[in-house]
């Protein structure tokens, strides 16, 4: 309290700028007067008497500043005048100023808009309420190497009344719908999910309501909630929505609620939000009805009961696991192991682009390390400049923690300043960066600088400051009076110790630069091999679109629900594509190349004594016979589709490369039956052709093996998936844009309510899935770009500012006979040896980090030798370059005026 | 800038409390007067540091100042205790007898008593 009050006093006079020198001067003469009268009655001269008052008082000047460091605040006072004088002295050499505050700012823009991403995906807890309880949850069997395999009714049932630690769990399956009615038909994402499903996220709606358990049927009730981009886009926003019907692939549905805009469905990012909510209770689409071995339902998600850890609930789950595995042990095969697993939901989301947001979160803090130590040895240079001023100020009498308080206030104003500056550009980065961020990064929609962001750049400038400052704040507070007077005045400072420390700070700097230019190579030779990887298939001047037949789940409603009926379609379609103008040939497929998610289904071989512990998979494409000649995949043995192995026919297969290989490794496989499902009365298919390899499931992605079946012969769905959705593929040389309109209309002359979309060329397509990595490469490699420019430059400050502090010494060396040569030689040496051992030490530290990047790389080593063996040769390369300025320059040192002018 | 220690500032503030409590309104010369001859020389070279030291305690609030006539009909600085500085000088003076007891029983501490 009384601590408060004086504060406040002080504080007072310090805003007021109020000196009472007045108060003090005269209570001083007062008091001296009275003590000079006392003196005098006790029988002094007058002048002994003033002056032994006069001692009896004290220093009168060490009392008058005690008594004005307590009327203010001497410690704000001291900042502002510090504060004043940095200021003044930034200003007196503008140049300097604004380069450290340029690469100031560049570095910490660069790190807070890629903390701003970090923030929004890794950090910032998930928007729905006590995101902390909610899980994913998987179900593995371990034994075979299968993860995430679907789940029936009766294991949802155990989670739900026997687990014991889930508050709520909620199945979900997710694919996309024919929305019809509008102006056009539209294909769009939708999540079908138990009716507890928003209750367990926690969400609210807009208007309407949401899914509860009055929505409860075996099957897909007719109600439908939809997303607030999508009632916007088709209802222009119209509050009178509720209650009106929708066409979804036929069936008809209500609308009865509309969710806020901040909801989205926790499941995997994709182009396309989830814009539609169906429910289902998921009894009545399984058969036979809800046997333990039905597996069709892909997700599960659940709320842990309040107070349950992730521990206790994953420890209580295996042990369920377990015990289900013994009370039905026909349902669960030894070998599969079969185990339930959680993960919290956030990990869930963000798993995988973690690793790619952790390294560029890492490769902008190295950027800011490099801009901290350039500026350093700028600071250190004038440093050594100011060393007098130094020398007069600590004569004069002030404390060595008083010159590093303001050589620390010099350098943090700069980091402020270019903390400032930094935070500007990074929301300008971010906006530009926004426009290339891949649609697979999780979260990429809650990507803004918030209060964390601004916090974390300022965090980040005041480090840098003092990491910057210190270094030679310290050193001019330490140097020796009388010499540094004297040195001063001599005018030639190439003393050792600073430079010694400037010649770390710049080994330091290459050696960082070496660290982020491996990474940067290692992503950049990856992103290269697989741009160069043959896809089995040529991409060029091809053409896609995907178009979807609707599935109903009523039957009456479904205009495809026989092969006929199907093939009528496709044969009429293939005709209307052949004739457009400027197509060579169409083809259709189920799934395109490197878009999609690899499904895997049982596979039954004939004549093939099962293994134990073995699982026969792969993954089915229905093709149109003229698909891989329009995709010029080449055939290796057997025959393509023809047009008439359709329905009543043979039913017939053809498999790629490696699933030959693998199924059948000492047989031909040409001739022989597979089956697709477990369902034991399918149809065997025999197989007719063998063709090349095709990275079907993205070209980074060792896929699973293919099986394709012809679009004409019958396929019944598998495991709860419909083939339904396909991708027309034309052989053209037209541009996708010219075909969309002839595409489209020839589509929906033969069914108007059939939506096209997607279309694109193959090319952009493959593309696109590299994105991702092309994303993280490239900002890697912007990166090392920067960090070799910094390094470079800070070699070659730091030559130069050795050349002109040696010019005496130079020019000495040249009267006594040195040819240019030698001087050459002199400086390039210097140059030469602080890179070498910033490139030994990058690539030590480089090689003992590398492996923390193994995820990213893909057919790459984290030691790949041509990395290792061309970046450090690239940074020699510069750093000779950057020192043969400087070098040539002292060639050009006049021995007399150097001799003269020192 | 402090080069006292900060004992020697707390016992500074002490008297000056104490000797306005006992005589009441007095100006800086007084004060100082008053503690030299109660303390001998603990002010005798520096009773400057006394001015300091009341520009604390009366941004502190526990004594007020106001311009008057000196005894010489000069104008002279009187400081007066306030109520809250009575409270701060009694509370201080407990503390302090508390203190000076317990040192003084360790000083009387014979080796033999603590065996």
């Amino acid at each position: 309290m009384r601590f408060l009050r004086r504060f406040l006093a002080r504080l007072a006079n310090f805003a007021t700028r109020r000196q009472n020198d007045q108060r003090l001067r005269e209570e001083m003469e007062e008091h001296l007067a009275q003590q000079t009268a006392e003196n005098l009655r006790a029988g002094m001269l007058p002048a002994e008497a003033r002056r032994q008052a006069v001692l009896k008082f004290g220093a009168v000047e060490a009392v008058r500043e005690d008594y004005h460091a307590e009327q203010g605040l001497p410690f704000i006072e001291g900042m502002l005048q510090d504060l004043r004088y940095a200021t003044r002295q930034l200003a007196k050499s503008p140049g300097f100023a604004a380069v450290a505050i340029l690469t100031i700012a560049l570095g910490i823009g660069a790190t807070t808009a890629i903390f701003s991403i970090v923030n929004a995906v890794l950090l910032r807890s998930l928007p729905y309420p006590e995101p902390d309880r909610l899980v994913k949850i998987f179900f593995n069997n371990p034994g075979t190497e299968s993860y995430a395999v679907r789940f029936s009714v009766p294991e949802l049932d155990d989670l739900r009344n026997r687990a014991g630690v889930f508050e709520l769990v909620s199945a979900t399956a997710r694919g996309s719908v024919d929305l019809t009615g509008g102006s056009r038909p539209q294909r769009l994402e939708f999540v079908v999910a138990s009716p507890n499903y928003f209750s367990m996220l926690g969400a609210t709606p807009q208007i309407g309501r949401l899914f509860g358990p009055q929505d409860f049927t075996p099957g897909y009730s007719p109600s439908v909630v939809i997303s607030d981009a999508l009632w916007h886009r088709n209802f222009a926003a119209d509050p009178k929505v509720l209650g009106r019907s929708v066409h979804l692939d036929n069936d008809p549905y209500t609308i009865v609620g509309v969710l806020p805009p901040e909801f989205r469905h926790p499941g995997r990012a994709s182009a396309q939000d989830v814009e539609v909510w169906l429910t289902s209770g998921f009894r009545a689409t399984t058969d036979p009805p809800s046997t333990r071995s039905a597996r069709s339902l892909p997700q599960a998600y659940g709320r842990l009961k309040p107070g349950v850890t992730l521990a206790q609930a994953q420890d209580r789950l295996t042990a369920m696991a377990n015990e289900l595995r013994h009370e039905y042990a026909a349902d669960y095969p030894p070998e599969g192991n079969w185990t339930i697993e959680i993960q919290p939901l956030q990990e869930a989301m963000v798993g995988k682009i973690r690793p790619t947001l952790l390294v560029l979160q890492g490769a902008v803090i190295l950027i800011v390390f490099i801009v901290s130590l350039n500026i350093a040895n700028l600071l250190l240079a004038r440093a050594s400049c100011r060393q007098q001023e130094m020398a007069v100020r600590r004569a004069l009498g002030a404390s060595r923690g008083r010159i590093v308080r303001q050589m620390l206030t010099e350098s943090l104003l700069l980091s402020f300043m270019g903390g400032a500056a930094g935070i500007a550009l990074a929301v300008g980065a971010l906006r530009f960066m926004m426009r290339f961020i891949p649609s697979t990064i999780p979260r990429g929609s809650e990507v803004t600088v918030d209060w964390a962001v601004l916090s974390f750049a300022l965090l980040i400038s005041l480090l840098t400051g003092l990491l910057f400052g210190l270094a030679p704040a310290i050193h001019s507070s330490k140097s020796d009076l009388s010499t540094a007077i004297r040195e001063g005045a001599r005018g030639s400072g190439y003393s050792t110790r600073s430079n010694r420390l400037r010649d770390a700070l710049v080994v330091s700097e290459l050696a960082i630069a070496v660290v982020l230019m491996v990474g940067a190579g290692l992503l950049l030779r990856t992103l290269r091999d697989l741009l160069k990887e043959n896809p089995g298939f040529n991409p060029t001047q091809v053409v896609a679109a995907c178009v979807s037949l609707p599935s109903p789940n009523d039957p009456k409603l479904d205009p495809y629900l026989t092969i006929a009926r199907q093939s009528t379609f496709y044969r009429e379609l293939r005709r209307r594509m052949n004739a457009i103008p400027g197509v060579e040939l169409a083809g259709f497929v189920s799934d395109l190349p490197t878009t999609g998610q690899p499904f895997n289904f049982a596979l039954g071989i004939e004549d093939r004594p099962s293994k134990s512990g073995e699982e026969l998979r792969a993954e089915p494409i229905i093709i149109s016979p003229d698909y891989f000649k329009v995709m010029q995949a080449p055939l290796v043995r057997g025959r393509y589709f023809a047009e008439d192995d359709q329905d009543g026919k043979l039913p017939v297969a053809i498999v790629d490369e490696s699933t030959a290989r693998r199924y059948w490794p000492d047989r031909d496989p040409l001739g022989r039956r597979l089956r697709i499902g477990q369902d034991p009365t399918s149809s065997w298919r025999t197989i007719v052709g063998i063709v090349k390899d095709i990275s079907h499931d993205g070209l980074d992605v060792d896929g699973v093996p293919h099986v394709y079946i012809s679009i004409y012969q019958k396929f019944d769905a598998v495991q709860g998936v419909v083939f339904r959705d396909f991708a027309i593929v034309l052989r053209t040389s037209l541009p996708a844009s010219i075909l969309e309109p002839q595409i489209r209309h020839q589509v929906q002359s033969i069914d108007p309510g059939l939506p096209v979309y997607n279309v694109t060329s193959m090319s952009e397509l493959l593309d696109r899935s590299l994105a991702a990595r092309r994303f993280s490469a490239q900002l890697v490699g912007g990166f090392a770009g920067l960090a070799l420019l910094l390094a470079s430059i800070g070699i070659y400050g730091l030559l130069a500012y050795m050349v002109g502090q040696r010019s005496h010494e130079i020019g000495l060396r040249m009267a006594l006979g040195a040819g240019r040569a030698d001087i050459l030689k002199l400086i390039l040496q210097k140059g030469i040896i602080l890179a070498g051992s910033g490139v030994i030490a990058g690539v030590i530290l480089s090689a003992s980090t590398a492996s923390m990047m193994a995820s990213l790389l893909y057919g790459v080593r984290p030691r790949d030798p041509a990395v290792f063996l061309i970046v450090p040769l690239l940074l020699l390369a510069v750093a000779v370059l950057a020192s043969y300025i400087p070098a040539w320059r002292a060639t050009k040192v006049d021995p007399m005026a150097a001799l003269r002018d020192a | 800038m402090d080069k006292k220690p900060d004992v020697l500032q707390g016992t500074l503030a002490l008297m000056v409390l104490k000797t306005l409590d006992v005589l009441g309104p007095l100006h800086g010369y007084g004060i100082a007067r008053r503690i030299e001859q109660i303390s001998g020389d603990l002010l005798a070279v520096n009773q400057g540091t006394l001015y300091p030291v009341l520009l604390k305690l009366e941004h502190e609030g526990s004594i007020t100042s106001e311009w008057g006539a000196s005894e010489n009909n000069r104008r002279a600085r009187f400081y007066q205790l306030t109520r809250a500085g009575h409270k701060q000088l009694q509370a201080e003076t407990r503390d302090w007898e508390q203190t000076a007891a317990i040192i003084a029983r360790f000083f009387e501490v014979k080796a033999e008593d603590l065996s």
